[in-house]
Order: C-alpha cells, then structure tokens, then sequence
C-alpha cells in the first residue's frame, strides 16, 4: 500500500510550460519507494489528463499527440482520498480508475499558483503541498504582500497601485506618477509571474510606453521607482509558518535590466528544457557573510508572515547606491521548486520533497482537530416562517 | 369472507411474528449474538417470553372454535399481544447490520415453511402450527443462528483475510496494541492525539476493540498515508487477546490496568492476568510492553518479558508527581529518568493523570516524540465520551463516567466530585458483570457515595438494592436517596433538585436494555 501522490501541473496560466518542465523534473525526482507518482497533467481549458506518458519531458514537443496517448479523467471527493474517474465514464465496466492520498500542484501563475488550484483541492478534502488558499492569493498579489511584509518590519520599496480607470486619464496618469515618483521607474502588473509585462520607464515616453504594455495583461497595475544600482539575490525557505530555514542564496545573472521572460526560460534550449535551472546564475551569491545572513533572515520572516508552507523563493534587491536589501516579491510555486539552492546546502532534491510532503500531512493533521462546520443543522433551531431576513426586509 | 378472515389471521401472526423476533434479534445482538448468554438472559428474563407463548396458547384455543371466529379471534390476539414487543426508545437501539439481515432471513424462511406446511394442512393442524410459529420465535431465532453458523465463519474469515491482507501490504505501518481491563478506551485517544504532533495515525474508533470491530477498521480506514495503527483491544474470555494478536501482529503493546471487569465471562482473576498478557507475548521480542504499575493487580503479577513501567510512584519509569486536580483542569509533573516536565490538562480525575501518563511513555520511548514537543497536544486533549466527560449546562455541570465502571474508577469519580462546589448527585445503575462480587462492590459504591454525595440517585430496582443498602448503612440520609425505574426519571428527579445552589451530577456507569 504505497502512497498514491497525484502531481497537478500545466493549466489556464501563461506559465503552462514552465510548470510542465518544473513538474516533470520533480516527478523524475520523487522517491518511488515511498511514492506511487500519478501525473495529473491540466489543459491550458482546464481539463485533466493523466498517463505513462507524461513523465517523459520529449513527449511535450506535440501536445496534442501525448494526450491521445492520455486518459482524460475527473477528481472526485471520495471519503479522505480523492477518486479518479475516467471521462467520459464507461459504457460498460468500471470508470474509477484509481485515487490520490496527496495533492502535489507544480503550477506557476495566475489562474494556478494563486490560489485557485489550491481551493480547488481543499474542496476534495485531501491533503496537499504548498500554499494554501489565503498565502497563495497573497503571494501573487505584488502589492498586498507588500504590505504585509511592510507590517513585519521588512524593508519594501513604497509603490502606487493604479486600475485601467486610472489608465483611462491617459496623460494626467502620468503626471500622476511622476509626482509620485523619480524616474526611473518600474512598472509591474500586479498579479502575474515570471516577468510577465514588466518594464523600466527612464522618461515619460518610455512610461507611456510600460504603462500601455502592462495594462495590456492587467487590470491593475503596480508602479514604484526602479533602482539603478541593482544586484539581484534569490534565495529559498522551507518549512511552514511555525518554522522555516532558508537555502543557499543565488545570483542570477542578467543581460538586460531585469531578467527577461527569454533569460528566464528560454535559455539553453539547446541542452533540453531546463527551466530556471539553466538561466546563468552565480551560487553561491558573492555577498558578505553579513548581508548572506541579513538575506536568510529576511527570506524566513517573510515565508512566515505570509503564512506560506512548503518551498517558496523571495527575490532580493539590493540598492548598491543605498547600500540596502529590499525585498522585491515571493513566488509561492518556485521555477523547478528551486531545488538548485538547497542542493549545495546538502538537501537533496528527493529529500526536499519528502519534507515538502511531510508538511502538507502535518497541516492536514492540524486541520482534522478544528471544526469547521457544526454537527448539528444551525438552521433547524430556529423558525423560518415568512423568510425575512434579520433585518426583518423580506427576502 | 372466510378467505379473507384466513388471510387476516396469517397477516396478523406475520405482524406479531415480526415485532417479537425484532424484540429478541435487539437482545440477540446486544447479547454479542452469543446463544448462552441469550439462553441466560431468557431465562432470567422470562416475563419477556410470556406474549409469545401466549400468542401460542391462544392460537391452540382458537383451534377448537369454529373456523371463522377462530381465525378473527386469533388475528385480534395477535395483534393486541404484538403492541406488547412495540418497539420502544433504547440507548442503543437496534442495528440491521448485515449479518442481522442474514439472520432474519433464515428466520424468515424456517417460519414460513412452517406457515405454507400449516396452509397445507389446514384445520386444526393449522392453528396449531401458526401457534408454534409466534410462540416459539425466540427459539427459531437461535435455530436460525445455528443454521446460519457455517455463512457467518465463512463472511467472518473473509473479513480477516482481507484485513491481514491490507496489513501485509502496508509495509512501513508500526502498529500497537492496547488492553487493560480499564482505561484503554481512554489511553487509546490520548497516544492517539499526542502522536498525532508527529505522525498520521489510524485509531480503532469508539469501542471497537473486537476481532470484527478491528477488522472493520482496518477494512474502511486504513490508508497508505498512516504511519501507526492504535489498536484498542477488549477480552471477555481467555484467547481474546491472543486472537487480536493473530489478526493485527502489534510491534508494541500498552497494558493499562487488570481488574475485576468480566470477571462472569473469565472464570477467575488468573484468567483475566493471563488474557491481558497475551499481548506481551503477541508482540516481538524487540517490541516494547508498557504497563501500569498502579494497577496492584499489574504491580503484583509482572509479565512474562521486560516491561517500560509508568505510574504514580518514583517506582515506575515514568511517574506523576505534584498532582493538582481541580474542577477546572488537572496539572501534574511527568518525571523520567533525569527529565521532570510540567503538564496541564482540561481533563478532570485522577484516573486520567495515569492514562496521559502512559499515553506520553510510549509515545516518548516508542515513537521518540520528546516529552517538551507533546505539552501543547496534553493541554488540548478532549474529554473521552462517557469517561469523566465534563458537560458544562451552565447552573448543573455533569460529569458523564457512563462506560463500563469499575469500582477503583467509581471511587476516584467521587473524589473528584467532592472537590466541587455544588450540590452533588450521583445517578448510578450500578456495576455489573462482576460475578460473585458484585453485590459487595455495588455496596460499596453505596457507602463511598454515602461520604461525598448530598442525593443518591439509583437506577433500576432490581441493581439498586446493594447500593441503597451501602448507602444506609454508611448513614446516609434516606430522604435523600431515590430509586427510579429508568434513566429519563432518574434525571427528571434531579432536574427538581432545587436548592439555590449550581449542582453537579455524577452519571456512573450506564446499563444497555438488556438489562
């Protein structure tokens, strides 16, 4: 009786392939002692594919292709596991083909990674890894987590949220924003990944320019002053929000500005599909000591003050004019769950995610004391003649 | 007309048959389905037999009748005689599991055989035949057990296969037993919740702590994400333990306590020692035993192998110390080897300091959980159900000890009663399954009352006579003492008792219906 761990990944994201090779990778690493792995591959039209076939990374060239080579199925609540029935069901003979005990989702970006996917679980009742719901929303959200961090103490750049009502005002947004801000200046919307429709603007051509190109993937958008002097230093925590450490930190190497969605993920596509863990990187990152511990902490605070779980990567920023460590966002769902900053610390990647596990069962542990609904019918004690409402309007 | 009258009376005898195998199929089944037990309790219970024979005796007068003022007449018998095997209100009603399904339908048939033979016959033979069928019902319900003997072995050693089956497949599973004559129920919850800060256990739930009930578990709850099996396991003769031990194969195993509890079904106190200690030679040699040296029955017979002791003396390896039980919650220290712990604990009696104790040992020493990570998951622990379970109704709290007492546990509920600040009541049955000493332990429980308590209330006639008598004798006032025929007017009572003050009300032990 193996533990049947269900691998979700893919969906209705930008970053469908980056999660298809993040998953694929972690599937490959999974101790399949413990483990029986069953990929539970998701459509960009959000249906659910599973099969051999999907842990071999060639087979992703055509799509298409693979999942005729697939079973589409459908997850269903079944007591504390959760069923996998084929579908369309049978004519004839049995349509459960099988169940989950865990949920592990490798997914990145919205409409995924920010919540929907991990509330999508939680309704199966079963057990799984990362983020939940609350932590995963706030995750993805570039200025809420912000303010949570700033509550905790923990240096963030200040930064204005604008709506496309704003955008509408065309020109005097952008008087707006230069009152607000000296140039140069960043412009981010507010709840996509991976450098998704991220600019620097150096004048006021340039901003109309990112302000354009961001709302054109947004509703909202996110604007704060873009630092010149910039190194950038990643590093990882693992744990949950009672306890967490953090990994190695890195320096990812760029060529622009900001590292691109190209630097990101297209980089040694010669080598085969690596993800994050190709993109030229510096680890571990050439900083003193002090600032590698001041990082650390930092990384920790944060994972903790959002109420995290699992493995989650926080972005640093360090202003070398200023001397000082900002924290520039977390990704909840890191590329390829950054395993190559805890390799070099001593975790290996199978350990890695078998800690990643462990903490999803002992949140479902913790979950299984507290109640969540009352036993007994609320409604049945009192009277509903007439179905007014408290304040006695009819309903 | 006649066809008709013929039909009621077969309609009516169905109907009466029906209620009265229903009414024996219930004590069947709270009789553990045993025919000696039921064979006893008919006897001992024989006014409950009467509507039947009755039944029986009307149906060979009415044979002497003519035809048709026979078959109304016995029709109009039957189901006046039937409102009497109504079904009422019970504790613990009537389960259709499926073995009772399988029973009722061999009943069934062995009946209607009977019935179609009397059609066939018709006339007097058949009157007497349908009389044959009412009256002896009871009996062709263990008729029908016997029949059915060879199905049930076969279902029931399917169940058991599958289970170890599961088991087997389950590799890394750590599974350990729990038995004692009480406080198993109550260890079982608390290793459960402690080892809970570590690991995903499977727990059997409630009382399961049968082959079936074990199995049962096994069979619905077991998954691959459980790390340990808590295994509760309960013994009414000697073998029971050992049996459970084939079915499960614990790597450890936890003895609570050995007492007087089914002292009827085990013959003698050495049977009892024996039984429990079949899980200390059920487990491996390098399985670990832990057993409750405050037990003096455990403290005097040792088991047949190397044992962690826990207690309340510095003779245990883990013992309490500074105790302070209140109305409120328990605190106590845990001392181990070099190592002293402070816990605290909503649960109220003495009785569970020992069960959080033991639960801690072999979590500890076991498990490996260290004794400061577990503090947290003592102080949480919920009340057992109907083990000192504390029921705050605002001006009456009631403490609900209604499982299975024992007289060392009744005494100590008292204890703990006496420390509250109230008008206190104790509602009681009695203890039963005690054997020959029952009547002296019922008095007992009668004089110790006597000492704490401001009302004494007993329940049931018949088991109340030891008690009243303690009671008195110890000089208990006797307008304070009220015999009530069942539970509800036992609490009805007390639900009168008004003397301005909050009052707290013992509730120990708690009879099934079929007593």
């Amino acid at each position: 009786m193996k533990i049947q761990l269900g691998v979700l990944f893919g969906g209705n994201s930008t970053e469908h392939e980056i999660s298809i090779i993040s998953a694929v990778q972690a599937m490959l690493s999974l101790d399949r002692e413990k483990y029986d792995v069953v990929p539970l591959y998701i459509t960009k039209d959000s249906r659910f594919f599973t099969g051999e076939a999907l842990l071999s990374i060639e087979n992703y060239k055509n799509i298409p292709a693979l999942l005729t080579k697939c079973t589409e199925v459908i997850l269903v609540k079944e007591n504390d596991v959760a069923a996998i029935y084929k579908f369309p069901p049978k004519a004839f003979g049995k349509s459960r083909i099988g169940h989950i005990d865990i949920a592990f989702p490798i997914v990145h970006g919205t409409n995924t990674e920010d919540g929907v996917l991990a509330g999508f679980i939680e309704m199966l009742g079963i057990p799984y890894v990362g983020c939940d719901v609350a932590s995963s929303a706030l995750g993805m959200d570039k200025f809420a987590m912000k303010a949570i961090f700033r509550e905790y103490g923990i240096p963030v750049l200040e930064s204005k949220l604008y709506t496309t009502a704003d955008h509408v005002e065309g020109e005097a947004l952008l008087d707006r924003v230069e009152g607000a801000f000296a140039y140069p200046v960043i412009v981010k919307p507010v709840n996509l990944g991976s450098s998704i429709g991220i600019s620097v603007a150096a004048d006021r051509d340039a901003l109309r320019k990112s302000l354009d190109t961001a709302f054109s993937f947004a509703e909202v958008v996110l604007v704060e002053r873009a630092i010149t002097n910039l190194r950038e230093i990643n590093c990882s925590v693992l744990g949950d929000r009672f306890s967490a450490e953090a990994s190695e930190c890195e320096e990812p190497v760029r060529g622009d500005d900001i590292l691109s969605f190209e630097e990101k993920y297209m980089s040694g596509q010669k080598g085969g599909a690596k993800g994050m863990a190709s993109v030229t990187r510096k680890i571990p990152a050439p900083i003193s000591d002090e600032m590698r511990t001041e990082i650390r902490e930092m990384a920790v605070k944060a994972f903790r003050a959002l109420g995290c779980s699992g493995v989650s990567r926080i972005d640093f920023m360090i202003d070398g004019d200023e001397n000082k460590v900002y924290l520039n966002e977390i990704n909840t769902i890191p590329g390829s769950l950054s395993f190559y900053l805890w390799e070099p610390i001593g975790v290996k990647y199978a350990d890695l995610l078998d800690r990643m596990i462990d903490l999803a069962m002992k949140r479902q542990r913790a979950r299984k004391n507290l109640t969540f609904s009352f036993e007994s019918n609320v409604l049945s004690g009192i009277s509903l003649g007439g179905t007014k409402g408290a304040k006695g309007s009819k309903m | 007309m006649e066809l008709s009258a013929h039909i009621l009376a077969i309609v009516a005898l169905g109907w009466f048959t029906a209620l009265c195998v229903r009414y024996f199929t219930h004590m069947f089944q709270l009789n553990s389905y045993t025919e000696k037990v039921q064979t006893a309790w008919m006897k001992a219970n024989f006014l409950r037999l009467v509507p039947a024979i009755f039944c029986g005796v009307g149906a060979l007068v009415c044979a002497f009748l003519p035809v048709l003022y026979a078959r109304l007449g016995f029709a109009l018998l039957a189901l006046l005689l039937s409102l009497l095997y109504f079904p009422r209100k019970a504790k613990k009603p009537l389960v259709y599991t499926a073995r009772v399904k399988r029973l009722l339908a061999t009943f069934t048939l062995l009946s209607a055989a009977v019935v179609a033979l009397g059609i066939l016959l018709g006339g007097t033979g058949e009157f007497l035949l349908l009389g044959a069928v009412a009256a002896l019902a009871p009996f062709t319900l263990l008729l029908a057990n016997i029949v059915n003997a060879p199905i049930e072995k076969a279902v029931r050693n399917y169940y058991i296969k599958d289970a170890k089956k599961l088991l087997a497949s389950h590799k890394r599973l750590r599974i350990i037993g729990i038995t004692g004559s009480f406080g198993k129920t109550s260890v079982k919850y608390y290793l459960t919740a402690l080892l809970g800060v570590k690991y995903n256990v499977l727990m059997t739930p409630e009382s399961y702590n049968t082959p079936m009930g074990v199995v049962k578990t096994i069979r619905s709850s077991l998954r691959a994400t459980h790390d340990i099996f808590v295994c509760e396991m309960g013994a009414k003769y000697v073998g029971d333990i050992r049996e459970l031990c084939d079915i499960v194969h614990p790597e450890n195993g936890i003895v609570t306590s050995i007492g007087e509890q089914h002292l009827e079904s085990f013959g003698s106190v050495q049977n009892i020692i024996g039984t429990k200690y079949e899980l200390a030679t059920g487990i491996p040699e390098s399985g670990k035993l832990y057993i409750n040296v405050s037990s003096e029955t455990i403290d005097k017979n040792r088991p047949p192998r190397d044992a962690v002791t826990y207690g309340l003396t510095a003779a245990a390896d883990y013992y309490a110390t500074d105790i302070s039980v209140s109305a409120r919650g328990t605190t106590f220290t845990l001392v181990h080897g070099e190592e002293r712990q402070e816990y605290t604990t909503r649960l109220i009696g003495e009785a569970n300091v020992v069960n959080i104790v033991g639960a801690l040992a072999a979590a500890n020493d076991a498990y490996g959980i260290p004794l400061t990570e577990m503090k947290g998951a003592v102080a949480s622990l919920k009340c057992v159900p109907h083990r000192m379970e504390l029921l705050d109704r605002g001006n009456t709290v009631i403490i609900d000890d209604a499982f299975n007492a024992n007289p060392a546990g009744a005494a100590a509920a008292l204890r703990t009663v006496a420390l509250f600040d109230a008008v206190k009541i104790i509602v009681t049955p009695g203890m039963i399954e005690l054997g020959d000493k029952e009547e002296e332990l019922n008095a007992a429980l009668g004089a110790n009352a006597a000492s704490v308590c401001d009302y004494i209330v007993a329940v049931g006639e018949k088991q109340a006579k030891p008690i009243v008598k303690g009671a008195k004798d110890a000089g208990f006032d006797e307008s304070r003492i009220y015999v009530a025929k069942t539970f509800a007017e036992a609490m009805a009572f007390v639900n009168g008792i008004e003397q301005g003050k909050k009052k707290v009300v013992l509730l120990e032990n708690d009879l099934p219906d079929n007593f």
